[in-house]
């Protein structure tokens, strides 16, 4: 389908019209950090938000999510539905990162049984979400999509591509819950074809400024080369394994379930967790196969440019340079990639 | 969709204490629900979360087998905060249970076939399934020799089982403890040493091993030196573990996640993954 | 830049006497406004030594985050006023043998902190910074500006009086000495003047960004407890979750766990990716050691940390009521 344009004076309207069928999210401002909130108009929210200061994944996997309630009586399964979710305004990092996590919790593993395994509470927010994607046309100096299959004007994972043109959005309609939406909208008009030439040279003007790519093709299997390779404790050194990097992380998945309450009632509660933690791999015998600092920073790439595209033909990662901002002692993943890339294997 | 974090409602059916400080003991859980019974089908290996609610859970590799319908049998070692309440358990008491997760021991691989079955200490709950289900359909399989080993005599479980298993003609039943103990009459030495002594010829034989790390690490190595080829030795694994349905990302060796590409592993699989056993 | 050179002459100088094994700095980091600590052995590599306002990270965690790394080296590090304290607390704690560690202080005039400096450019990205000592430039796209030093600095260096190592081998370019602050107990008074209330609900704005990274711990020498209490799960201490309940007891135990232990580096509220205030609380139990003990953690290398000093003329009344 062709480009549509929303009037930027109308885009409260629009967001009235998604809140209709759906709690619709956006960027906004929470205690000075950007995340997404639930908003009900433009007002509401941030527009010079580039890259949220949280990830957008906590929408549809929250920091902490009740699995079952129990008592006496047995076991309740939480409330598994939800309205609907729209996210207006989510850069193409983000929106790749869903898509990568929907892999992990939307997949389903056959068992002999007939179960599946499937995530029910992922699922349910993820599977009715409409995404409204925006491009990146100011990329930051801490951006890499374009080393990881990305880019600032990217589509994947949205059911809606939009470009910040001035003084109108122009909306490019992906998915068929796109469509859906774009034709029932009464605040859209037809884009021109000029409108459909800036919305090329914003993309090319994007991509024009962002660092050269390095070139991760084979990165895995350098890393299963290099896996018992001193280089490792190099990386490492430095990094204090705190989780900053793993919560700031949108592609990060990783959860532990704990139990909540008193005597006989409570909560089964899943929580991010990282692999950052030495009680992350603990096992109860004191036993613990990832003891070393170095040994789960190794985990931590080797499972995003490594394990996952083995499982799944993609990196983990989409180059949002959260991780890169955020970190307290400055351990720049890109400058780990390229010591990786440029690392010469020992002979053994 | 079935909820796959919701536990079922078992109900503790029979406690039996293994040893004599009372660290290991047998659970036989039986379902609450007649059509959850019926919908439960596994294969020996594969292992279940038991829910202390309050406290957690814990992964248990299942101990029955298929072929016995009436209960889900599960040896606990009394580790952590989960195990320790497992052994407050009485007779009676309801549990949660996940399952059955992971995969299984090539049960239909091995038809037609000899079977090595090497074990150690408490990790002997999946071999029980296994020998028992081997044993069921006994004409299937060629030749079985189980080889178990302990620290000391106490240490074994099934201990009843043990001594029925060995009256039998149809198994070569070998049973091992570290060191020499007063009234020990059978063999003394690691399960790998006893392995190389009494282990079948590797032709047309299925090697299953599952005991503590190092007893694996050791055992390996014992069974490709005597010409077992990488595909046809089996092990399995343990990690710490949460959700058991690979999505929780603690319990991976390399790109597999045991919950869900193991427990059961094939010795050819295993040299293919970077971190080691 | 005196500094730096000599700082890099004096490295060498020790790596090429054997003095030291290994030196603990700060080389240039990735992004303008962090510089990175840097582990070196030979000579060659000291040239990437910096020393400026980017250098906020307290090095001395490197001692007790991961025994294994240092241990068995002579290992110089560079130090400024509070990271000399937390090198001389651990010492005192027995993490580390000072015959074993060569101090080599730097006069600090303050280090960043982010959140302020990102006040200044209106959130724009910053993609040179120049500390030009009393002002610092700050470049990005479409932008130049300067800042007072004092305006961005991080609210630990506004509150220092001792900027200087007080205990160290050899200091490296002029010291400051001691630093009159009339204004540096100012936040701690405006917290007790507050209501209980007020005290409870700004205390619940702060703990409640809390997404428990664990970034403030991990940065901290001071927290170097082999399982800490939040990680023991058998049994658990407390929840695991962001629900403000949990992350204020884990805030508030951190607190007292550090109480006379901590040196006020600031190094726990730069590194929190949520920006909460953590050094509030930290400071005013500092002052409360201070004046019941009269105790300021790793100050004096001949001292006696509070925690395991017992004098019978002191403030019992928080036992007796």
């Amino acid at each position: 389908m062709n480009m549509v344009r929303l009037d930027k004076q109308k885009l409260n309207d629009f967001i009235r019209e998604l809140s209709a069928e759906y709690s619709v999210y956006a960027p906004g401002k929470t205690n000075g950090k950007t995340e997404f909130i639930p908003v009900e108009s433009s007002d509401e929210i941030d527009f010079n938000s580039h890259v949220t200061d949280m990830f957008p994944k906590g929408i549809f996997f929250p920091p902490a999510e009740v699995l079952f309630e129990y008592d006496e009586d047995g076991v309740r399964e939480a409330q598994t539905s939800h309205r609907p979710i729209a996210v207006w305004g989510m850069r193409s990092c983000d929106a790749r990162s869903l898509v990568m996590l929907d892999r992990v919790f939307g997949s389903a593993i056959q068992m002999p049984d007939n179960k599946n395994f499937q995530d029910p509470y992922w699922k349910e927010k993820y599977d009715n979400s409409l995404i409204f994607g925006i491009a990146c046309n100011e990329p930051l100096s801490t951006c890499f999509c374009n080393w990881l299959g990305g880019g600032p004007h990217n589509r994947d994972g949205m059911d809606v591509f939009v470009v910040d043109a001035g003084d109108v959005y122009l909306m490019e309609p992906l998915s068929d819950k796109g469509i859906e939406i774009i034709n029932s909208s009464s605040c859209l008009t037809n884009a021109t074809g000029k409108d459909e030439a800036l919305a090329v040279k914003l993309a090319s003007d994007a991509e024009s400024m962002m660092t050269a790519p390095l070139d991760t093709g084979g990165l895995g299997e350098k890393l299963t080369a290099i896996y018992d390779e001193p280089i490792w404790s190099e990386i490492s050194a430095k990094c204090v394994n705190c989780g900053a990097c793993t919560f700031s992380c949108p592609t990060c998945h990783c959860f532990d379930v704990q139990d909540e309450g008193k005597g006989k009632k409570g909560k089964r509660v899943r929580i991010w967790d990282s692999c950052m933690f030495p009680i992350f791999t603990m096992e109860a015998s004191g036993h613990n196969p990832r003891a070393l600092s170095s040994e789960r920073v190794r985990q931590r790439i080797m499972h995003k440019y490594s394990y996952y595209p083995e499982n799944y033909g993609e990196n983990l990662c989409t180059g949002c340079g959260r991780c890169v901002m955020v970190c307290p002692v400055n351990l720049d993943i890109r400058e780990v990639l390229k010591r990786i890339i440029a690392y010469k294997e020992q002979v053994i | 969709m079935a909820n796959p974090y919701i536990p079922l409602q078992m109900k503790v059916q029979r406690i039996e204490t293994e040893d004599p400080d009372r660290t290991l003991r047998t659970y036989d859980l039986t379902f609450l629900n007649e059509s959850e019974k019926e919908a439960f089908r596994y294969l020996p290996g594969q292992f279940c979360e038991i829910s202390i609610l309050g406290k957690g859970e814990s992964p248990f590799g299942i101990a029955s087998s298929p072929t016995e319908p009436d209960y889900l049998r599960f040896t606990v070692n009394r580790t952590g905060s989960v195990t320790n309440d497992i052994h407050y358990l009485r007779n009676g008491d309801i549990v949660g249970m996940r399952g059955p997760l992971g995969n299984w021991y090539p049960v239909e691989d091995m038809k037609g076939m000899n079977v090595l079955i090497v074990g150690g200490g408490f990790a002997f709950t999946t071999l029980r399934s296994l020998l028992i289900y081997l044993l069921d359909s006994r004409d299937d399989y060629m030749d079985i020799t189980v080889i178990y080993g302990a620290r000391n005599p106490d240490l074994f479980i099934y201990k009843d089982e043990i001594a029925t298993w060995k009256q039998r003609d149809d198994i070569q039943f070998h049973v091992t403890i570290d060191k020499l103990v007063d009234g020990w009459t059978e063999k003394t030495g690691f399960v790998p040493t006893v392995t190389q002594e009494v282990a079948p010829s590797p032709d047309n034989t299925m090697a299953i091993v599952c005991g503590p790390p190092i007893m694996i690490k050791y055992t390996l190595p014992v069974l490709t030196e005597l010409g077992f080829p990488d595909e046809r030795i089996y092990t399995s694994l343990e990690r710490r573990m949460k959700c058991g349905i690979g999505k929780c990302g603690r319990c991976n060796i390399g790109s597999k996640y045991i919950c869900i590409d193991g427990p059961v592993f094939s010795m050819a699989e295993l040299k293919k993954i970077p971190e080691t056993v | 830049m005196n500094v730096v050179n000599d700082l890099r002459k004096t490295i060498k100088k020790l790596l090429a006497e054997k003095k030291i094994d290994l030196f603990v700095g700060w080389e240039k980091g990735s992004l303008p406004m962090a510089a990175t600590p840097i582990f070196i052995t030979n000579e060659d590599e000291a040239d990437r030594i910096v020393f400026d306002i980017t250098c906020g990270n307290n090095l001395s965690v490197y001692f007790t985050k991961d025994k294994k790394q240092f241990a068995d080296k002579k290992v110089g590090i560079a130090v400024k006023g509070c990271d000399a304290r937390s090198v001389v607390l651990n010492i005192l704690e027995k993490q580390i043998d000072r015959a074993n560690v060569v101090m080599v202080g730097v006069p600090c005039h303050g280090v960043l902190d982010k959140k302020k400096v990102l006040a200044k450019t209106d959130g724009r990205e910053v993609l040179e910074l120049i500390d030009g000592g009393d002002t610092v430039t700050l470049k990005g796209n479409g932008y130049e500006l300067s800042s007072d030093r004092s305006e961005i600095l991080s609210s630990s260096c506004l509150s220092c009086i001792y900027p200087d190592a007080q205990e160290y081998d050899i200091f490296v370019g002029e010291p400051r000495g001691e630093v009159p602050n009339e204004n540096r107990l100012k936040e701690i008074k405006e917290f007790e003047a507050m209501s209980t209330s007020e005290k409870w609900a700004s205390t619940r704005a702060e703990y409640e960004k809390c997404i428990r990274c664990y970034a403030c711990r991990n940065v901290c020498p001071s927290c170097y407890c082999n399982v800490c209490f939040v990680d023991q799960n058998d049994p658990a201490w407390i929840g695991n979750t962001c629900d403000f309940t949990d992350s204020m007891v884990f805030h508030i135990i951190r607190n007292l766990h550090v109480a006379g232990r901590c040196v006020e580096c600031g190094a726990c509220e730069r590194a929190c990716p949520m920006d909460i205030n953590l050094l509030l609380l930290n400071r005013k139990v500092a002052m409360e050691v201070k004046d019941r003990f009269g105790d300021v953690a790793g100050l004096d290398i001949n001292g006696k940390p509070a925690m395991v000093d017992f004098r019978e003329d002191e403030k019992q009344d928080f036992i007796m009521g």
